[in-house]
């Protein structure tokens, strides 16, 4: 790149990665505050202040790791944090289960009813769940799952599958129908081609469905609150708010410490996919 | 009978005085209680096991997260424990943020099954269809402990079905808390309404305004419809028609729209648009506000700050006297409903009486949070409460004593004159009343615009239940 | 070309000559999928849209049929209005940020410059905070009193130059400093679509540069002999190639936005008086809060056909796209 091109990249994902990490940035700072410092409007809410407000270069002194002790001793918080992770890993196979099959169908074989199937897989994704989870609360009850991860593990697909069917689908048009060709003129059946070309040249398609499958679950609340009501079967996204948020009071300390921790190895992860599309396409490792 | 109120004894007085200082507000001054108690409050407190046991299971019962967590402490790990063994009744409670109980409640309708007792925060008229009436109940309780508080009655009565939908536990009187030492450096009375519209300006002008919300929230609720109550605007009649949009309730409604509008144009900021349950607390606590409206949470925060000064500058008053009335509402109705669904009726049932008759250590324990229900549950009723609120050990001593005077004079009901209709419950669930006064304060609409506009709100919503019967 | 493969090599036995037709293997492939979906998702919603004709109440799953009367009772009611108004700015506004800004961050991302790595860790960390809990964030970083974003305006003497410009442009007319964002009507229409789009932006970023990867390199290395460049090659390869993901992205982040229920609830509970409120949210206060449950059944599908429309629309674009 020249000097001209490469100032003209950090003029532009400079300020997008500042004003994007900012809350995590300011999370980060917030969850060591103590009380006081905190609930001081005079205080710069970047620094760690004394009672006076002054900043000293020792600051660690003025800070303090309780609420994030708290977050962790307190509360089920590492127990939500398990159970986030294997419901978004079980949620995460099914869908691929389900989706890859269905989106490569779409995408290869099916004619115009195939599209029709298609907007329909895709339409229920409309549906607003604002209101679905009273229905799904009588499903989950009679199905013996109520304050269960299993009731999750069963519901949470029903968003994931279609988003899942359509990007896939997207993904295998790209690819050349030349190459699928050539296969199937070797003798592969179309099985085999769909699992020996197909699935890797799509990789980043499915690797995209595994982060955004799982993103998904981890948001979802409003179905982790109403089937389960204990607190030790809950999910982060649900167990959050109702345990770091009593009624007049915010544990904001805690509040932005739990909002922080599961960020980060996400965003670990996500950004090593990231790293393995850029480098597929610049550096041909997909093919 | 002795086990389990011994118990109690050794463990308040294996503590000193300054460890519950540290610990924490409530115990800090339940401890000057509990010498006192006498052991005839643990009416259900008895053997491991009777003779003639009649009850049996599970008992399961859903409730908010309190604002005074150690309550739920002492109530998780000792008071249901002890009922539990008494009744050989396995009990287990569930704590909820009780901006969900709702959500909750209806997923538990729509499965047909779930706790078998749920507290609500707030008269659950909406679900009245779903429950069993506890007529029963109410009339053993009564025959016990005397007439039940008005403000109780209203709230858990439905008129047209004859019927108690739910059966009243708790209510949170609803203060004025305020800081005293910028009250007298502005020179501003909260006596009346208008005390508070002359004195808002002078309270800004010295850098702590006042803070009465008008944002989507339950403090903004409680707060509004009282001003209207003030005013005689009052959004129903005792009939449970509603009335706000005709004569003297709609001049009253303009009048109060005109004061809070004048308070908000002068003496607040914007700031009070924008709030959650939580941020007038918030802001009162970090020297900001000089007047808010709050169950004692603010005060108990305050003084479990750590910041002294602050706790002992923080007083608490009655809300001031409109032209028509000086009234409010509760802030907190605590109802219990018994689902059709509820596996152990039985169980549920006594529980409920029980909890009732032990009542005074549910009053201490939530740091005189919870008022009983049923005045009786505490013997001596109101004197005896109000030597109790007095005996307040922090400062200025006996600034608890008002709250007594709130709940006997001027604690109602939502609603009122009328009862806690349906109707009522989704006036307040959809934030009608903040809309309403936002909108005028802002001045998106004038004070009569306002009204007709929720005049016309409130009846299609009360055409809406009147199909169904319940109003 | 199924002619050719059946006839390149000899057919082993009926079933497997069933597998390779199209008829048999795509139905077969696709119906796991759709029968999950109908019974999850399907029969629920059929009792949903049940509901919106009933009068039930309190969560009941009953009630008695009582036509469109729920519907035409939500469209006379204004805040009904304004909710649809909002689900819509909010969904646009957002989108229209997210697409211009993900075109742009994506193809400057995938160049190779120093620190790359952090710059794109923190570009997809607010899609890998749980909604709810970023939205609890923001909540305090608008905070009325304590807000970090006010703080900071006022002490780059941002704050009234801001207020000023508000009230030009006659967004706010009589804002205050402090900026009170969830507190007067269009400051948090601005804060709720930002938020939006703050949250959805990494989405479509990945989503654009995956659809990159996912371009042979064959393309590229004709275009480059080809000699298209610059402009030239983005207009001509580059956009028409990333169409049908780009079509995706953007159809799933305008479901995702309208369909929200944590940024609203969580953020504004609708206010300042209602004037934030969006379908789900109101949906959520008429019938659960509020008990109407028929009503709000009733609410919550009036987006249904719209996003049908919306999506139906995309769709068909999309594959008219792909083929020219």
């Amino acid at each position: 790149m020249t000097l001209r091109q490469k100032s003209m990249t950090y003029a532009v994902v400079v300020p997008f990665a500042i004003l994007l990490a900012f809350p995590f940035y300011f999370a980060l700072v917030t969850m060591f505050k103590t009380n006081l410092d905190l609930a001081n409007v005079e205080h710069s809410p970047y620094l760690y202040n004394d009672l006076e407000g002054g900043f000293h270069w020792d600051f660690w002194n003025y800070a303090t790791t309780e609420h994030v002790r708290f977050l962790f001793e307190d509360t089920n918080y590492p127990k939500w944090l398990l159970n986030t992770l294997l419901v978004g890993a079980a949620v995460v196979g099914i869908t691929l289960l389900l989706a890859m099959p269905a989106g490569y169908a779409l995408a290869r074989l099916a004619g115009g009813w195939g599209q029709t199937a298609g907007v329909g897989i895709f339409l229920i994704y409309l549906v607003p769940p604002t209101l679905l989870f009273l229905p799904l609360s009588r499903l989950i009850t009679q199905l013996d799952l109520k304050d269960s991860l299993w009731s999750l593990i069963l519901i949470y697909p029903s968003f994931t599958v279609p988003f899942a069917t359509w990007l896939l689908m997207g993904f295998f048009k790209t690819i050349p129908q030349e190459l699928e060709d050539a296969a199937l003129v070797d003798g592969a059946s179309r099985l085999k081609a769909l699992y020996l070309i197909i699935l890797p040249i799509s990789l980043p398609g499915i690797l995209t469905v595994v982060i955004f499958a799982f993103s998904l679950c981890v948001n979802e609340f409003i179905y982790a609150f109403t089937f389960i009501s204990s607190s030790e079967q809950r999910t982060v996204s649900a167990g959050i708010p109702n345990d770091l948020i009593r009624g007049d009071v915010f544990f904001w300390q805690s509040l932005m410490a739990a909002t922080l921790i599961p960020a980060i190895p996400l965003a670990l992860l996500y950004n090593a996919f990231l790293d393995r599309f850029i480098k597929g396409f610049t550096g041909g490792a997909f093919r | 009978m002795a086990d389990a109120s011994d118990e109690l004894v050794q463990e308040s007085s294996a503590l000193t005085r300054s460890d519950l200082l540290k610990k924490g507000t409530a115990a800090a001054f339940a401890v000057g209680m509990f010498g006192a108690l006498p052991e005839k409050s643990f009416g259900f407190a008895g053997p491991m096991k009777f003779a003639k046991k009649q009850l049996a299971g599970d008992l399961r019962i859903m409730q908010w997260a309190h604002f005074v967590p150690a309550y739920d402490q002492w109530l998780d790990n000792t008071y249901i424990k002890r009922w539990g063994e008494a009744n050989d009744v396995e009990v287990k409670v569930d704590h909820i943020n009780n901006a969900l109980l709702y959500s909750t409640a209806a997923s538990q309708v729509a499965a047909q099954s779930g706790h078998d007792l749920f507290w609500f925060i707030s008269p659950p008229s909406t679900f009245q269809k779903q429950v069993v009436p506890l007529n029963d109940i109410v009339q053993e309780v009564t025959k016990k402990l005397g007439p039940m508080t008005k403000v109780a009655r209203k709230s858990t009565y439905n008129p047209k079905t004859k019927q108690f939908y739910g059966f009243p536990d708790d209510y949170a009187p609803d203060p004025v808390q305020y800081r005293r030492s910028y009250l007298q450096e502005a020179g501003v009375s909260l006596n009346t309404w208008e005390d508070l519209r002359k004195g808002a300006p002078k309270l800004k002008a010295i850098g702590h305004p006042v803070g009465l919300g008008m944002s989507n929230e339950i403090d903004s609720n409680m707060l509004l419809a009282s001003l209207l109550y003030c005013y005689g605007g009052f959004i129903q009649n005792e009939e449970n028609r509603i009335v706000i949009g005709q004569g003297s309730n709609r001049k009253g409604a303009i009048q109060a729209l005109q004061v809070m509008r004048d308070i908000y144009r002068n003496g607040m900021s914007d700031e009070v648009f924008a709030w959650t349950a939580a941020s007038n607390n918030q802001a009162f606590l970090a020297g900001r506000l000089s007047v808010a409206l709050n169950a004692i949470s603010i005060a108990r925060s305050a003084e479990n700050s750590g910041n002294t000064a602050l706790a002992d500058d923080t007083w608490l008053a009655s809300i001031p006297r409109g032209p028509v009335m000086r009234l409010g509402n509760e802030h907190v109705m605590g109802v219990f409903v018994m689902w059709k669904f509820a596996k152990n009726k039985e169980a549920a049932k006594k529980y409920l009486v029980d909890q009732q008759l032990a009542y005074r250590e549910h009053f201490i324990r939530s740091g005189y949070y919870n008022f009983p229900a049923w005045t009786g549950a505490i013997k001596g009723g109101f004197k005896e409460i109000r030597r109790m609120t007095a005996q307040d050990p922090h400062k200025p001593k006996g600034k608890y004593t008002i709250l007594t005077t709130i709940a006997e004079k001027y604690t109602t009901n939502p609603g009122h004159p009328g009862n806690t209709t349906p109707v009522i419950d989704e006036i307040f669930q959809t934030w009608l009343l903040p809309q309403m006064f936002a909108e005028v304060a802002q001045g998106k609409m004038t004070p009569a615009e306002g009204v007709s506009a929720f005049a016309r709100k409130a009846n299609a919503i009360y055409r809406k239940w009147k199909n169904q019967g319940l109003v | 070309m199924e002619a050719q493969a059946a006839g390149a090599k000899p057919v082993h036995g009926r079933w497997r000559h069933m597998l390779e037709s199209r008829r048999v293997l795509a139905p077969l492939l696709i119906a796991p999928a759709v029968v999950f979906m109908a019974l999850v998702v399907g029969v629920p919603f059929a009792w949903a849209v049940y509901l919106s004709f009933t009068n039930a109440i309190g969560g009941s799953l009953t009630g008695d049929w009582v036509g469109f009367e729920n519907f035409t009772t939500a469209w006379h009611d204004d805040n009904f209005r304004r909710a649809l108004r909002n689900t819509l700015i909010f969904t646009f506004a957002s989108q229209a940020i997210v697409l211009v800004c993900a075109a742009v961050l994506s193809n400057f991302l995938v160049r190779n410059f120093r620190g790359k790595w952090f710059i794109r860790f923190f570009v997809v960390l607010p899609w890998a905070a749980p909604v709810v809990l970023s939205t609890i964030a923001w909540l305090w970083l608008l905070d009325s009193l304590y807000s970090v974003v006010n703080w900071s305006l006022a002490r780059l003497h941002l704050d009234n130059g801001l207020v000023w410009l508000l009230s030009a442009v006659n967004l706010e007319e009589d804002a205050q400093v402090p900026l009170q964002w969830l507190g007067r009507p269009n400051l948090a229409l601005i804060a709720v679509t930002l938020v939006h789009a703050w949250r959805i932006l990494p989405f479509a970023v990945v989503i654009f540069i995956a659809g990159r990867a996912s371009i042979p390199n064959e393309v590229e290395d004709a275009a480059k002999i080809d000699g298209a460049t610059g402009v030239k090659k983005l207009w001509y390869v580059d956009i028409p190639l990333q169409l049908p993901i780009a079509l995706v992205a953007v159809l799933f982040g305008i479901v995702f936005t309208a369909v929200d229920f944590a940024v609203v609830y969580l953020l504004t509970r609708g206010g300042p008086f209602n004037s934030t409120q969006v379908l789900p949210t109101w949906a959520y206060a008429i019938g659960i809060d509020g008990g109407s449950l028929g009503e709000g059944a009733a609410i919550s599908l009036f987006l249904f056909p719209l996003l049908v429309v919306v999506s139906v629309a995309m769709l068909f674009f999309a594959r008219r796209a792909q083929v020219s």
